[in-house]
This record gives C-alpha cells, structure tokens and sequence, in this order.
C-alpha cells in the first residue's frame, strides 16, 4: 500500500480525499496556490506544498510543478480529484514516467474516453445505444452537420465534460456564435479547441452509472444516479437510486456500463453519463474518467468508500470486492452548495466566507472546502460543499436534506442556499417528475420572483438593530466592521447600552 | 436617524425609536411596528413582534449585510448618497457584473453598436459572461483590457448616443 499519496486538487474534493488516505494510514500531501495559502484543504494534509500563482495553469494545471512537489514530497501515488488535471493523459502518463502510482484510469484510457468520437465509437462497438452527433473544429462542416441531424443541438467542448461551456441553439446564426466560444474556451480549458455537437432529445433525464474496473477486463457497477435536476447543463441536485430506473431499466443501463467499462479494461472509478428519454430509451453520453463530484450519493447508498476504492485497486490491481458484494441500502440525494446568485443568473461569487455553519445531524454528510473565514477565491469553481442525506426511502432521505439545508449558514458571499432549499421542497422534486431542463423551464421564473420581494421588515430591522446592538460585529476575530458610513443611530441615544445587552 | 438599505432592486428606510428596556418603534418604509429586541449570548438577535418571537444572525461584510431570520436569508446593503448615484449610473449594464478576467474587447473606441452587440468578454469562475450593448449607441471610451483582472462594478465601456446623421 502507497505511505504518501499527493493530492492535485483544491477545495472539498481535496478535503475529502485526504479523510480517506488518513483513515488508510497514508499520509496525505496537499498542494495549493497563492491564493489559497491557508485554505481549508491546506489544513488537512500531513504537509502542504505551494505550487504557483492563482491562474489555474500556473498551479493546479501545471503538471510540472504537481508532479515535482510529488517527487520532493516523496509520495508514491498522485490523486487528481475532478476537475483541473484529472482527465489530463498527459498529466497520468507525466505522474507515471516520474515513477509514480496515478490513482485513475491509464493514460490511454483518459485519451480515448476524453475524446468524445472515440469514446461513442467504442461504445457503439460495444452495441450501447449513442445519441447522433457530429464533432470538429471546423465551423462550415459541424453548421452541415447540425442541419443533417436537425435543430436544436447541443454544443460543447469535445474535451470537456461536466457541462462547463455547453449551449443548446436552434439555429444556424446561434451556433456560428456557440461553435466560437466552445472553441475558445475549449482551447483555454484543454488545450484543444475541438467541438462536439449532437442532437438534443427533449424532455430527457441524465442518468449516469458508477462503475469500478480493475484495469484487467473486469468491471462492477454500483449502480446508478440520477443527476437530472441541473441549471444552465451544471447539477445542482443528485440522488441514487433514480426514481425513473425500475429493476429492468437498471439491468440494461448498469449492463450496458459494464459492457463499455469492460471493452477498454477500464482501470479504477469511472462514471457513464446517459440520458433517458421519456419512452425510456437510453443513450450513453460520455464516459467520466475521474471520481465524480456526486460520489456521495453512491457511497453513502452502497456503504462503500469510493476513494478508498480507488486507491486500492491503484495499489493491488485487483477489484476488491465482487458484484454481488454492492448492494443498495439506503437512498442519498445531495445537493451542492455554491458560491453563486440564484436569483441574478447565477452569477459566480468570491469573497470570504465570513460565516460558516455546516449542518449537523443524523443522516446527515457535509463534504465542505471553506469554514469561517476562508476565502472563496474568483479563480476557481464557485462550489463550496455539498450537503448530502440519506434514508430508507426517498421521501425520508429528501426530508432530511431540507432539513438540513435550513440548518446550513453562509455568511459573507451570496450562495445558492436559497435556491437549494426552495428546490428540494418543490412538489416535482418530492415526486420526482422532472428532466434535465425542468429548472429553468417550470421552477426558476418563480424561484427568482419570490427572491425578488421584498425583504420582510424585521430583516430590516435586525440588520439595522445589528449595526447598533454590536450583533454584525459579533462575527469575531473576522475583522469585519461596519463601515463609518453608515449612521450610528443607537450609540448616541445613550441608553441603548444598558447592562446586560453588552 | 433613518438607515437605509438596498433590498434587490428596492431602497428600503429603517427608523428606530427606542420606546423602553428593550422596546423600539421600527418605522420601516413609512410603516410603524413595535418590536421588542435584545442581543442574545451567543451575538444572536432575539425580536419579537405581535406575531411572534423570531431570532436573527447578521453578519458584516463591508457595507452588505447578511441577515438570517428564522431560517430564511436576506442579502441588504447600506445605502448612502453616493452609493446610490453609483447604482443609478450603473443602470446601463456595462460594468464588470463579478470580478473577472477580461478575455476579449469586441469594439474599438468611435465604434458604433447595436443594442444587443457583444462588448466585452469577461471570464471567472469558469464562466463566460458576454457583456452586450444595452441601446444603441457610440463607444466613447474602453477601460478594459483583454487579459486584465477587474472587480465586480468596474466600468468597462462608456456608451454615447450616436449623433452621427442617418443616412
């Protein structure tokens, strides 16, 4: 078993994995930019070494200073987390060549699975159902393309994943313009500005399945997650099981998974996006090579630890528990909070979390990158944590995170925690009818028209009672002061200080 | 003594007199209510209306403050003059809406626009967010510059009506 495994993340997922490696005896060795000296995930490591400035590509995209801090650091085993670097092939082959474990796929694996044509190619191959689609960087070709397989498609990066830079368009004038800037920001994100487009199937669900491969042929899934409540192509809110997958759907998609996973020897965890249409047809998006940010859900589910997993089966080669071994005890819905205006187009936010109070409770996990007082950088992802539930039925699990949520505060930089809590307790959501575009079709005109009412009087009157009672100072060490600008009502009056309020 | 607050797109006022121990008439938007308010232990604030007993966190961060009432969250910023000249100037929508890297200028300075056409390009946070004319117009002058870091409210281009003769 690896002693020290570097881990080339930020934030919760980097938080997160260093839980596990310290449960396994491995010491963890963190990294961080400049903007993030003294961020959370510095503080959970057995050292933490800084790698660059805040540009993402001068640190947690610089393979050369990851792999030399693993090397000074004497890890022998790198963890990428998701994101950055963790479906880089370049960045697997450079950990490997440096003589170190990559706790992930093989670079071969990410290459095909990352490049969109080949990886449905494969999975054509390997009789799984593909949507119809067209991918390239020239413009004149996909725009042909695009009138073949009919408007609306969709558009993104063919690198890409996670949703970051897709649009859907519906004519040519929108595509020339989306093609543009999925080109830039591919070239900007990846390194290589090739599209993919395809053809968008209304109404679908996004189901995805995890599955774990040994690297020698076999694989095992556990299961599936429904990841289908998402805003603007990103998830907000995932759960397993999928309260669309009966028992026979779960055989053919959780088959399908394994068929592919299998085909490519797929080594460690990896995830197979699909969407489900309203007849129940399904079609395999894209292959995640990497731990997903909703994990959660599967382990707290199956009772597994997927990171444990996959250090294991980097560590042996070896699958360390049959199929028949995963089994589903529980339902989990997470829901992941961001630093993010809901109610003004989601417009990212940094700061400081000023405040910070994660939920405790029974059934209760938070997986968090910021505590009180820590900096939310403009660099980097707006996610913060993620609040995650379970219970022996939906219902349960789906009560328990609105309760949860209501208990969660962030103080300091706006969050989508409003957005959250008035989600999980929409009526489509405890019924679960809803698809991938439900959000913005059906919930957000009057999520953002309750946000825009006005704030009831006593808000008002404790934010102002706050300023003069000392209650806004009360952060603590935080430094945060009320600004002199702002009339000091109550101090003049004298008797507002009265024994006992101090 | 009034405070005034940025409530959304709302300034709201706030007048305090105190009535006794504990005791205050909150005039809010020209409407009275009595209150009964005292600081907890914990920094918590305890008020208490005729329709019951609510407990409020607010938290500072500059002039905004973040109040928590029961287990709803309200956003507020303190109002002053000059502050709110700023928010009527803003009204054209060519500041930086979030701190960003800028990554692409799309008009040259005596450049006339459309209402619509993209300006500017900013990126943070992994999104892109294209900042578009908002009538038509002439660019007078372009503070941005592709690859510079700028605040949130940051004026990136000054938009003048365009008097150039039709035709």
């Amino acid at each position: 078993m690896f002693r020290r495994v570097l881990v080339a993340n930020r934030g919760e997922i980097a938080c997160r994995i260093a839980a596990t490696l310290r449960e396994m005896d491995i010491a963890p060795v963190m990294v961080c930019s400049e903007a993030d000296r003294g961020a959370r995930h510095t503080r959970v490591g057995a050292e933490t070494l800084e790698i660059g400035p805040a540009e993402p590509r001068a640190s947690y995209l610089n393979i050369e200073a990851l792999v030399s801090a693993a090397q000074r650091s004497r890890a022998d085993a790198v963890h990428p987390g998701y994101g950055f670097l963790a479906e880089s092939a370049a960045f697997a082959e450079a950990v490997e060549t440096a003589g170190l474990a990559f706790i992930g796929p093989t670079p071969e694996q990410i290459r095909a699975m990352g490049d969109k044509r080949a990886a449905r190619a494969l999975a054509e191959k390997a009789n799984v159902p593909v949507v119809p689609g067209a991918e390239g960087v020239d413009a004149a070709a996909l725009l042909k393309a695009a009138r073949r397989i009919g408007y609306p498609v969709m558009v993104k990066a063919a690198l890409g994943g996670g949703g970051k830079g897709m649009s859907v368009v519906h004519d040519e004038a929108a595509l020339r313009e989306a093609v543009e800037s999925a080109t830039r920001l591919a070239a900007s994100a990846f390194g290589d500005g090739a599209v993919y487009l395809e053809k968008r199937i209304e109404r679908a669900r996004h189901i995805e399945v995890q599955v774990m491969g040994d690297g020698n042929g076999k694989a095992i899934h556990l299961f599936e997650r429904e990841c289908s409540l998402q805003r603007r192509h990103q998830k907000v809110i995932e759960e397993c099981p999928s309260s669309a997958v009966d028992d026979i759907l779960r055989d053919r998609l959780t088959h399908s998974a394994i068929a592919l996973a299998e085909a490519v020897r797929y080594r460690g965890a990896g995830t197979l996006e699909f969407l489900l249409a309203e007849d129940g047809a399904f079609y395999f998006l894209e292959m995640n090579t990497r731990l997903q940010v909703e994990h959660p859900v599967t382990e707290l589910v199956t009772g597994l630890d997927l990171v444990r997993l996959q250090v294991e089966i980097a560590a042996t080669g070896k699958l360390p528990l049959r199929q028949s071994e995963v089994q589903r005890l529980a339902h989990a819905v997470e829901a992941r909070v961001y630093a993010e205006d809901a109610a003004r187009g989601f417009l990212p936010q940094a700061g400081v979390a000023r405040r910070v109070r994660w939920p405790r409770a029974p059934f209760v996990r938070v997986d968090a990158g910021v505590d009180s007082g820590d900096p939310v950088p403009v660099h980097y992802d707006p996610i913060l944590a993620k609040v995650i539930a379970s219970g022996h039925d939906r219902a349960l699990a789906l009560t328990r995170l609105a309760a949860a949520l209501d208990e969660t505060l962030v103080h300091g930089v706006i969050t989508n925690l409003p957005f959250l809590k008035a989600l999980v307790r929409a009526r489509a959501v405890e019924e679960g009818g809803f698809d991938t575009e439900w959000i913005e079709r059906e919930f957000l005109a009057g999520f953002t028209a309750v946000a825009a009412s006005p704030a009831p009087e006593l808000a008002l009157v404790a934010a102002t009672l706050a300023d003069s009672l000392g209650g806004a100072a009360a952060v603590g060490a935080t430094g945060a002061t009320a600004p002199s600008s702002i009339p000091d009502a109550f101090t003049a009056l004298g008797r507002w200080r009265l024994p006992g309020l101090e | 003594m009034r405070s005034e607050w940025r409530d959304g797109e709302r300034v709201r006022s706030v007048e305090m007199t105190p009535l006794g121990i504990d005791r205050y008439r909150a005039t809010v938007d020209g409407v009275a209510i009595e209150v009964t308010a005292r600081k907890l232990p914990d920094g918590r604030l305890e008020i208490a209306d005729e329709r019951g007993v609510h407990v409020a966190e607010v938290t500072a961060e500059g002039v905004r403050r973040f109040v928590r009432l029961g287990t709803l969250e309200f956003v507020l910023d303190a109002e002053s003059g000059g502050r709110r000249r700023a928010q009527t100037r803003s009204a054209g929508g060519l500041e930086a809406p979030m701190p960003g890297v800028v990554t692409r200028v799309m008009v040259a300075k005596g450049e006339v626009v459309k209402m619509g056409q993209p300006l500017v390009m900013l990126e943070a946070m992994k999104m892109e967010h294209v900042i578009r004319a908002p009538r038509d117009g002439r660019v007078a002058s372009i503070a941005a510059r592709a690859g510079e870091m700028v605040g949130g409210g940051t004026a990136l281009v000054e938009l003048e009506p365009d008097v150039t003769p039709a035709g």
